[in-house]
């Protein structure tokens, strides 16, 4: 495009009247005046311009950095998500290996005491752990840590009657395994650890769907519209139809609102994706698998209450539900494995056969329910694990991009803002 | 220049604020206590007998007949059809009925009465008895819907349960009595004002200690194994119940003993039986008279009770007549 010479318009409006002016002629050339301040004119449109395209540039970048960082804080949050419902399915894989040891006598299997001594290192560890990664769960962590001492201490104490054959250790086993889930004295693990998984839930599902495209397109349409009115009042006075400098910011503009509209798209479609996919795979295995320990616990205590197990066969049943309703296809075929042999149990605790029944409960044979759930806890933690990981290397993969564009947006738009200062330059330079 | 300046600096500290504002979260709320509603006291039952509630059907006829005699369409011949003796029985009452954590089994001194019934309607209790641990409140609801036979559980005879069930003779002779930490110098009840005294829930046990000493702090428990729990954890001072069930708390910790001397109440025990079914009451009262005829009530006494209540008994003179 050239530009040809033209006289400006307003240099000739400002030549000072010869005779003195009638009082209404007075103010219309004191209209003019003003209108026909051009320098004053152009300064205030360059304002105009370089702010559209800084405020563009800012904050069309701090939506980026905004977007860069819910999609870091949603795979934080993912990741403590894991880690919390990682801790409620394990304390109550404790509760389970502590109560089925119960049920084999006072000499319980040193494989099955080491392994409850793993489980409570586990839940000590990773209360540790997600502590250090979200501050805002230190309160809440705190009080569990207390109430998974307390409930170590009571099984300890549990342990120590029933080695001499005290029933009172029977006592101390159905204090501690009821009073882990016991809603009504606060302070109690597991509703401390269920408030733990629902709070990291909604933070990282809100993080999830932080991806705004509209709210990213607003600025720079906001911005083009601005420099459109600038091109148009230079248009005006100049007689040229298009400004090089505003149209080159124009475009400049355009170019990065379109950009970053399409990438938010694709960004917000993703997370959409990844929160009905893996996260929600991971999420529900996790339900189901803190589910399952519940019901290998209940079934424990329904053999140790020997006759009036009626309320802990009706908390595995829902427990059970619960399995089914989240479990993968997977490990909820492995579920159905481990019920059929509880079922078998109940049949024969039910038919008198109490002895054969906490036999098939405990025995570590394949046959077992024991050797079955644990089939189910380990194949599910890895489902866990995996599409936990997969979520939060989604969330991570591209999100340096969304940064590296907030950086680029920011100083193009700085650019765009040069330019229209050079465009309007170009024009005081011919007014001069 | 100025006015711009401020509105540059005002821009750039509100996008920081904005990215800043997604480091931070409210902290996680720690759940409150959800308090259950309180349960509905259990509506007291008219009694309407004034004769001695001990009083229970005569043995039956002969004594106890052959196994294989019981007669067609009697109470037993079904039991012995089914093929074992439903009995509801405590769990935890360390001597009286409790798991052994060592065989997994339930022993104890009531449970000896079962293996004796048991015994009687099939030759041997071996295989033939099917154990229901129940809670004391559901004693007489299941032998009332007849899931369960008979119950052998420290069961107190009285003439308000003889409206509802029927009753055994009676088969041992407790009392209410207390259990303090040793050394602690209460040897009366009289001295418990002030201190908490444990009892389960439901139960009458602490409306007759404070009688004596109206100070005294109830605390409840799901039985008397949790009041031992919280009596070894400092949550309580003393422990009110049956001596037989303080006798096996006492077992179970050696800083714990039972205050001698007369006990509060008396607490004829009975096995408890459904009211339509005398024929079983008349032969369950055969096999405790054959308990006494051969001394095995005497050396089921002699093996679980006597080495901790300390005292010479005999099985309780049986009063019939009903």
């Amino acid at each position: 495009m050239t530009q040809t010479q033209a006289p400006p318009a307003a240099a000739t409006a400002t030549a000072a009247p010869a005779t003195p002016p009638t009082p209404a002629a007075s103010a219309a050339s004191a209209r003019r005046d003003r209108t026909e301040d051009v320098p004053r004119l152009l300064s205030r449109w360059q304002v105009v311009a370089v702010l559209a395209c800084l405020l563009f540039a800012a904050l069309t970048a701090g939506l980026q950095a905004l977007s860069w960082s819910a999609n870091r804080a949603a795979a934080d949050n993912t990741e403590q998500l894991v880690r919390v419902q990682n801790i409620q399915s394990t304390l109550f894989r404790a509760d389970a290996l502590a109560t089925t040891a119960f049920l084999t006598g006072g000499l319980e299997p040193p494989e099955q005491r080491a392994a409850y001594d793993e489980a409570i290192e586990t839940v000590t560890r990773q209360i540790t752990e997600a502590a250090e990664a979200q501050p805002a769960d230190r309160a809440a962590l705190a009080d569990l840590s207390a109430a998974v001492t307390d409930y170590n201490s009571t099984i300890a104490q549990a342990r120590a009657n029933n080695r001499q054959g005290f029933p009172v250790g029977a006592e101390y086993l159905r204090t501690a395994s009821t009073g882990l889930r016991d809603t009504s004295v606060e302070g109690s693990a597991i509703p401390l650890v269920q408030a733990l998984v629902a709070a990291n839930a909604e933070r990282a599902e809100d993080e999830l769907g932080a991806q705004h495209p509209l709210l990213v397109l607003l600025p720079g349409l906001v911005a083009l519209g601005l420099l459109f009115w600038v091109n148009r009042n230079l248009a005006r006075r100049f007689r040229r139809r298009i400004n090089l400098g505003i149209a080159a910011a124009f475009l400049t503009v355009a170019a990065l609102t379109l950009v970053a509209f399409v990438v938010a798209a694709i960004q917000a479609g993703n997370n959409a994706d990844l929160r009905d996919g893996s996260y929600a795979t991971s999420y529900r295995e996790s339900t189901a698998r803190t589910a399952g320990n519940d019901a290998k616990a209940n079934e424990s205590l329904r053999l140790i209450s020997r006759g009036s197990g009626q309320v802990y066969e009706d908390r595995w049943t829902a427990a059970s539900d619960v399995v089914r309703a989240n479990a993968s296809d997977v490990t909820e075929a492995m579920w159905d494995d481990y019920a059929g042999v509880h079922d078998k149990i109940v049949e024969l605790d039910d038919g008198g056969r109490y002895d054969a029944a906490v036999e098939l409960a405990t025995t570590q044979e394949d046959a077992g329910s024991t050797a079955k759930l644990n089939a189910f806890d380990a194949r599910s933690q890895k489902v866990v694990s995996e599409s936990g990981a997969a979520t939060t290397d989604a969330l991570r993969s591209g999100n340096t991009g969304i940064l590296v564009l907030g950086i680029v947006t920011l100083l193009l738009g700085i650019a765009a803002a040069g330019m229209s200062v050079w465009g309007i330059g170009l024009r005081r330079r011919e007014y001069a | 220049m100025s006015a711009r300046r401020t509105t540059l600096r005002t821009l750039v500290a509100a996008a920081a604020l904005v990215v800043l504002a997604g480091c931070g979260y409210s902290a996680t709320p720690i759940p409150k206590a959800v308090v259950p509603e309180p349960a509905a006291p259990a509506s007291s039952t008219p009694c309407t007998d004034t004769g001695d509630p001990t009083r229970s059907y005569q043995p039956t006829a002969g004594g106890v007949p052959a196994p294989g005699d019981v007669p067609a369409g009697s109470t037993m011949a079904e039991i012995r059809k089914r093929g074992f003796l439903v009995a509801g029985v405590s769990g935890d009452s360390y001597l009286l009925a409790s798991r052994n954590p060592f065989s997994g089994v339930v022993e104890g001194f009531d449970i000896d009465m079962v293996d004796q019934i048991a015994a009687a309607i099939f030759g041997t209790a071996k295989g033939h008895v099917q154990l229901r641990v129940i809670a004391a409140s559901d004693r007489i609801p299941l032998l009332q819907s007849g899931e369960i036979d008979v119950v052998s559980r420290n069961m107190t005879i009285n003439c308000a349960r003889w409206d509802q069930i029927a009753f055994s003779a009676e088969y041992f002779h407790s009392g209410q009595k207390i259990l303090v930490q040793k050394g602690s110098g209460i040897t009366q009840v009289e001295q418990l004002s002030g201190k908490r005294v444990c009892a389960p829930a439901g139960t009458t046990s602490l409306d007759n200690i404070q009688e004596l000493a109206p100070d005294a702090v109830p605390v409840t428990a799901g039985n008397h194994t949790g009041c031992l729990l919280k009596f070894q954890n400092g949550a309580t001072d003393a422990i009110t119940g049956d001596d037989t069930v303080l006798a096996g708390l006492v077992a179970q910790d050696p800083y714990a003993e039972v205050v001698t001397g007369k006990a509060l109440t008396d607490e004829p025990y009975g096995i408890g039986v459904n009211a339509d079914n005398v024929d079983l009451v008349r032969f369950i009262n055969a096999v405790l008279e054959q308990m006494r005829a051969d001394g095995s009530w005497q050396a089921s006494y002699e093996k679980w009770l006597k080495p901790s209540l300390k005292l010479d008994a005999q099985q309780p003179t049986p009063v019939y007549g009903r």
